[in-house]
């Protein structure tokens, strides 16, 4: 096997066992890599009646077949789970080192079953697998945890860690690489603390990749680099971070405010843009592994309350969820909120999505002083945020933070009335920090995404914002971001474009100025598969539709393909004001565009057929033809 | 062949009377002024060069900064190459201008980022551009969605 090794480790953690898994060449073919063959793993070998927390659920990490070659934002990596917070089908992508050091050292992959009888720490140094103690790192931040893992495992290994709320069981606990790439979304962290699994580190291995056309790999690297490095995306990434055009994206109405109850201010747009960011608080930039682009800011707060010494600085989606979204234009506070955030291992995301709707609950008097244990939450208020609430949260102390760490969701329907309608979330994910209100695609975008509300399982959010161009399959439309116009249509190639950027696990900003046509050409000068391009975009949607059964088995439906009111809502301020969203009007075209059952929410018997899913149809659809 | 502009000349005719507003303007001036950088407009079809200096202090009382019709001696921080119509219909709020990035319609250089900055700024003066041509009995020339 080339790009691939061909070996998955099975590792059980009840038994203390690791046996070797092959699948056969041609399943990767059909499923590309990461999240793709993570779901075919998952579907093939899942208890769907097991909860997201018992041992017999699985935790999946997964490679795609360009991992390791030194290609910027080629060596992202899958994790697969059923989620802790929405009880669907889980998926997260994380950039950093671990994929390439787990290629190196022989490895597509991990499917771990099970719970350790303790605190664990899985050991991979070539062949060798092992289970070791990690008792003395339980309770630790991942921060100092990551440390330790390296004064122990050597100075080139590399790990994934766990914070406290990933012990603790927090629904969307997050898994950290090196303290500061995530696996943020769905609660992998969780997923990881119930089989007392604190860690898992690859020491340094440097064994040779296999590559199906050593000389067109290299090729490929020489002719794309430059064009990667000088896309106007890059270069904006570069220079300012992943926030670079928060400024931007205030005026079209992207970014929500104070729990999505507006999209336009203008003085927080320009207090937490990039550019602000870089000129106040910027160290130096850092990378993930072989980018030249070095979207990641490494920054130091000096002084005041929210004081931080140099590290990991926030990405876009952090510098909104606690900054905007909780009615702050503190960066400081934004900073250090998310270093506190990221040490106790939480998505920054849920986190501040929960906490944003919390505020408002307590305004409206929906959460009263009885569920807070007396603590007041104001819009703003960033010492209380990170001082008290992230800390309770984590811990799922008190009264609030126990109610707090359930999810936006989860607390909304535990303090009942009409709390629910103003969260922000599709199948109980928060929302990421795209208002959809501002691009109308991105509403159909985050209901039909599998793993709940997102803007990264599919490419809806680069095609709607025209960060992309694919006429090679067709995507030429010009889209007017405040209609529904094409966007059912755009949808049906964002699903599986998504599937195949996160099956490749590729970067969604690396490779924004790669055609489909040079994607399939890395993927078969490193793997060999042969693809031509309708082959790799039946991958592609083969392995959304695969997803959407999985969805299906794990009790969800058409009807959960929605969206929480709030995210529909006629927007109240800037360009995007009083325009309505045609939700259902894209829904069901797309619905028809996709062949998906109207009310099971899968994919006709003929289609999945089709797709070569036979066994996944007969399950589906029993004893029908 | 150009749909709104006879050549270089007629260009240089409706962009300075544009410009002339915009960069008088307190609100939109006053932030352009911040981004201070030099930046080089370059046209085709008709061919044509507009420099905008928002870095050097303006020519002329009253303005934010000052603008060039035609090639001058100034060295740009940032150039952006596009047809002449695209820009026309940029300037009405139609054309996305990152999806021209995209699609190699627009071309750009040096320091784009900066350059990147100023369009949530500039994005009032899409109001003004139809009312600039109206003014100059140009009303033919506004385009609708």
């Amino acid at each position: 096997m080339n790009g691939n090794t061909g070996n998955i480790a099975d590792i059980d953690l009840t038994a203390g066992t690791v046996t070797a898994l092959h699948l056969p060449e041609e399943t990767y073919r059909r499923f590309i890599g990461g999240s793709g063959l993570g779901a075919k793993i998952f579907w093939d070998r899942a208890d769907f009646s097991a909860d997201a927390l018992s041992p017999e659920a699985l935790f999946i990490l997964m490679n795609g077949p360009l991992a390791g070659i030194r290609l910027s934002g080629a060596s992202r990596m899958s994790a697969t789970a059923r989620s802790p917070l929405t009880g669907g089908l889980a998926e997260s992508s994380c950039g950093g080192y671990f994929a390439p050091a787990l290629r190196q050292a022989g490895y597509d992959g991990l499917v771990i079953t099970g719970r350790a009888a303790r605190p664990s720490v899985i050991c991979i140094d070539r062949d060798i697998i092992t289970i070791e103690d990690a008792a003395v790192l339980w309770g630790k931040g991942i921060g100092e945890s990551t440390a330790a893992l390296r004064d122990m495992c050597g100075k080139k290994s590399t790990s994934l860690v766990i914070g406290p709320a990933g012990e603790n069981l927090v629904p969307f606990a997050c898994v950290l690489n090196e303290a500061h790439h995530a696996f943020g979304r769905c609660g992998m962290g969780a997923a990881m603390g119930s089989k007392n699994l604190k860690a898992i580190v690859v020491k340094d291995a440097k064994r040779e990749l296999s590559l199906a056309d050593p000389d067109r790999v290299k090729a490929l690297i020489k002719e794309l680099t430059p064009r990667i490095r000088e896309h106007l995306i890059s270069q904006v990434l570069h220079d300012f971070g992943s926030s670079g055009n928060l400024e931007g994206h205030m005026y079209s109405g992207d970014v929500p405010v104070k729990n999505w109850t507006s999209n336009f201010d203008e003085e927080m747009g320009n207090a937490l843009t990039g550019s602000t960011l870089s000129e106040r608080f910027l160290k130096k930039t850092a990378t993930c592994a072989y980018c030249a682009v070095a979207c990641k800011r490494i920054v130091q707060v000096d002084e005041g309350p929210f004081a931080i010494p140099e590290g990991p600085g926030p990405e876009y989606e952090t510098v909104v969820s606690f900054g905007s979204l909780l009615g702050t234009s503190d960066l400081a506070a934004v900073c250090k909120a998310g270093r506190v955030c990221n040490d106790l291992g939480m998505d920054t995301i849920s986190a501040g999505a929960t906490i944003a709707w919390a505020m408002e609950a307590y305004e409206r008097g929906d959460l009263t002083d009885e569920h807070t244990g007396g603590m007041a939450l104001r819009w703003g208020d960033m010492e209380r945020v990170v001082d008290s609430i992230l800390p309770m949260m984590s811990s799922r102390s008190g009264k609030l933070g126990e109610l707090l760490s359930k999810g936006s969701a989860g607390a909304a329907r535990a303090i009942g009335g009409s709390s629910i309608d103003y969260t922000a979330q599709g199948k109980g994910l928060e929302a990421p920090m795209h208002d959809p209100r501002g691009c109308h695609g991105h509403a159909l975008a985050y209901a039909v995404s599998t793993r709940g509300a997102c803007h990264v399982q599919t490419a809806m959010h680069f095609m709607e914002t025209g960060a992309c161009n694919y006429p090679e399959i067709g995507f030429e439309f010009d889209l007017e971001a405040l209609t529904g116009d094409k966007k059912p249509e755009t949808m049906v190639l964002a699903a599986a474009i998504g599937c195949i950027e996160n099956s490749a696990c590729l970067c969604q900003y690396a490779d924004r100025s790669l055609t489909m046509q040079e994607i399939a050409d890395l993927i078969n000068a490193a793997a060999g598969y042969g693809y031509d391009l309708r082959e790799m975009m039946d991958a592609g949607m083969r392995g959304y539709d695969l997803k959407r059964c999985i969805n299906y088995r794990l009790g969800f439906t058409a009807a959960d393909d929605a969206l929480s009111p709030r995210l529909l809502e006629p927007a109240r301020d800037g360009d995007t004001a009083g325009i309505e969203v045609h939700f259902e009007e894209m829904k069901k075209k797309f619905y028809c565009l996709m062949e998906l059952d109207p009310v099971k929410g899968v994919p006709s018997r003929r289609r999945l057929v089709a797709e070569g899913l036979s066994e996944e149809a007969e399950r589906i659809w029993p004893g029908t033809s | 062949m150009s749909t709104y502009y006879k050549d270089a000349d007629d260009l240089y005719k409706i962009y300075g009377y544009f410009l002339e507003r915009v960069l008088k303007d307190e609100k939109i001036g006053t932030k352009m002024s911040k981004a201070g950088i030099i930046i080089k407009f370059i046209y085709t079809d008709p061919d044509a060069e507009i420099t905008i200096d928002l870095k050097n202090p303006p020519a002329k009382e009253g303005y934010y900064g000052t603008f060039y019709l035609g090639p001058c001696d100034l060295k740009e921080d940032v150039w952006s190459k596009q047809p002449a119509d695209h820009s026309h219909r940029f300037w009405h709020g139609l054309e996305n201008p990152i999806a021209g990035v995209t699609k190699g319609i627009i071309k750009q250089g040096g320091k784009v980022t900066a350059m990147l900055k100023l369009l949530p700024v500039i994005k009032p003066a899409f109001k003004m551009y139809p009312i600039a041509l109206k003014e100059m009995g140009l009303e033919h020339l506004i385009v609708s969605k």
